[in-house]
């Protein structure tokens, strides 16, 4: 290994898509809390909700239930992007970017109102048509995705270059009127390009989305979400594009969507779990139980990551469990209301709708049984397991993942080997 | 391969994708096994990591990510989320004050 480097600048390709998905990530997870609080009350309130199910009044939903209602739509259409934009300037420039961050954003969302967009029509029943006021458009988390950080980034370039230029005792003057004036600068600009072009791109995945639903496609899906799931772009892509997605979904009139449950569904990494503790290599199977715990229940995924790792050929096992959950929920037509994180069985029972809970339970089972089945007989049901692996400790396992992963550093591509 | 002087650690930082999940999970086990030591355990993104940790434990995967953002500090790349036998070494090491290689 002569050409061998340390990768000390962390430059390699996985790290750079995990950096941007990171990136996207960073900006939806902070704000988790407030998804579950759109998903909860949604879950609760709306006319097919738990209360009025219980209460046998879905067709005349009790008034304390209307009253309350009127939190879901502006919860999601509103507060959510607005954080997001925030979050996204916050991060690239403290509580200054953030501020001008959720201002461009409200330009970027106000698009469809301002300007009368009327989307692509996917049922020709109801005619589409442009919404007349805030509380008729849908969330445009892309919009946020790019005036927050952006706006932040100009005022911070701004601020840079006038920095010890400032008379003094002008300097609030400079501070709060540059901010202003690059916030609704940019809100504008979100306005009449970047949520025009956003508001495009989203109907174009929501129609791209919807026709793999329809073809009963998506279970393909699965064949990029569980490998990229074991190299630890889990947070990446599903808060970074099928949380957003997903989001703007569930403001529809469905009210869930299946976007939420396409990497967060706990049974492919459970199946797998099941497969190691029973065939696994001697050494580790100890690990197991606790890791299953901590999977299942905690939703913590991270944690069955390294053991698909030590055997790469169960990414298969791992693409074979998810894709059966998916085909049993488009079958069915199954969803969640909201973000399912942590991916725990208890997050995805919480935001299940009322008629749901029983089918998606079955899907999570049913991954489970697939990955645990396809993962054994790639183990070759503790047959494979020669001498050499039992007397193979897991630091000996580890050293020679770290010699793959050196091995690997001049290709990242091969990282999946690794 | 890094140098680790057990009796100078006084900040630890496990670090994961996002400093909310695996990383916080971590963080509580190995504050209760360090709690005599009196070190700080902490747990971040990693593309947080803060600048005045004395060693950084993150998974191999993310190993690459956290010597970008701080190179100078140590950092402990590991397999499982428990029972690893890379930090239970970092572990003993800080509570015997010995030295380890990483």
């Amino acid at each position: 290994m002569s050409d061998y480097t340390p990768a000390a600048t962390g430059s390699g390709a996985r790290a750079r898509v995990q950096r941007f998905g990171a990136f996207l990530a960073g900006m939806v997870m902070p704000n988790l809390g407030a998804f579950i609080a759109f998903g909860l009350v949604t879950a609760l309130f709306i006319p097919t909700g738990w209360i009025n199910t219980i209460a046998g009044t879905t067709e005349n939903p009790l008034p304390i239930t209307v009253q309350i209602g009127q939190l879901v739509g502006p919860l999601i259409s509103i507060l959510l992007p607005l954080l997001i934009g925030y979050t996204g300037g916050k991060m690239v420039y403290e509580t200054r970017g953030a501020v001008v961050g959720a201002v461009a954003t409200l330009g970027g969302m106000l698009s469809p109102v301002a300007l009368q967009l009327v989307g692509i029509q996917l049922n020709a029943d109801e005619p589409a048509a442009a919404p007349e006021n805030i509380a008729g458009i849908a969330p445009n988390f892309l919009a946020a995705f790019i005036l927050g950080p952006l706006t932040a980034l100009l005022l911070k370039l701004w601020d840079r270059a006038i920095a010890g230029k400032v008379k003094g005792g002008f300097e609030m003057l400079v501070d709060n009127f540059s901010a202003g004036i690059i916030g609704g600068a940019m809100a504008v600009l979100g306005l009449y390009v970047v949520g025009w072009a956003t508001f495009w791109v989203a109907q174009g995945l929501g129609a791209a989305t919807n026709a793999l639903v329809e073809a009963k496609l998506l279970p393909l899906v699965s064949i990029i979400v569980e490998p990229a799931k074991i190299l630890f772009l889990n947070n990446a892509l599903n808060h970074g594009v099928f949380t957003p997605l997903g989001a703007e979904q569930a403001a529809g009139e469905a009210g869930k969507s299946i976007l939420f449950m396409l990497e967060s569904n706990p049974g492919p990494g459970l199946g797998i779990l099941t497969a190691m503790l029973l065939f696994g290599p001697r050494a580790i199977r100890p690990t197991v139980p606790a890791a299953m715990v901590v999977h299942f229940l905690g939703g913590i995924h991270e944690i069955y990551f390294p053991y698909v790792l030590m055997k790469p050929i169960l990414v298969i096992a791992a693409i074979a469990g998810g894709a059966t959950g998916v085909l049993w929920e488009v079958i069915w037509g199954l969803g969640l209301r909201a973000p399912a994180s942590p991916g725990s069985v208890i997050a995805w029972i919480l935001v299940s709708p009322p008629d749901n809970v029983l089918l998606n339970l079955v899907g999570i089972v049913l991954a489970a049984a697939v990955a645990a089945l396809v993962g054994s007989a790639l183990l070759k049901f503790g047959r494979g397991e020669s001498a050499a692996d039992e007397a193979m400790n897991l630091e000996a396992a580890q050293q020679k993942s770290a010699q793959n992963k050196a091995q690997s550093k001049n290709q990242p591509a091969a990282d999946a080997a690794s | 391969m890094a140098t680790i002087d057990g009796s100078n650690v006084k900040k630890l930082i496990v670090a994961c994708d996002a400093g909310m999940g695996s990383s916080v999970m971590l963080a509580s086990t190995l504050k209760k096994q360090l709690a005599k030591s009196g070190v700080t355990v902490e747990h971040s993104p990693v593309a947080h990591i803060p600048a005045d940790a004395d060693v950084v434990v993150t998974q191999a995967s993310l190993a690459e990510r956290a010597r970008g953002v701080v190179p100078d500090v140590p950092v402990v790349p590991f397999q499982l989320f428990m029972g690893d036998p890379s930090v239970t070494k970092v572990v003993k090491a800080i509570l015997n004050g010995e030295t380890v290689e990483v």
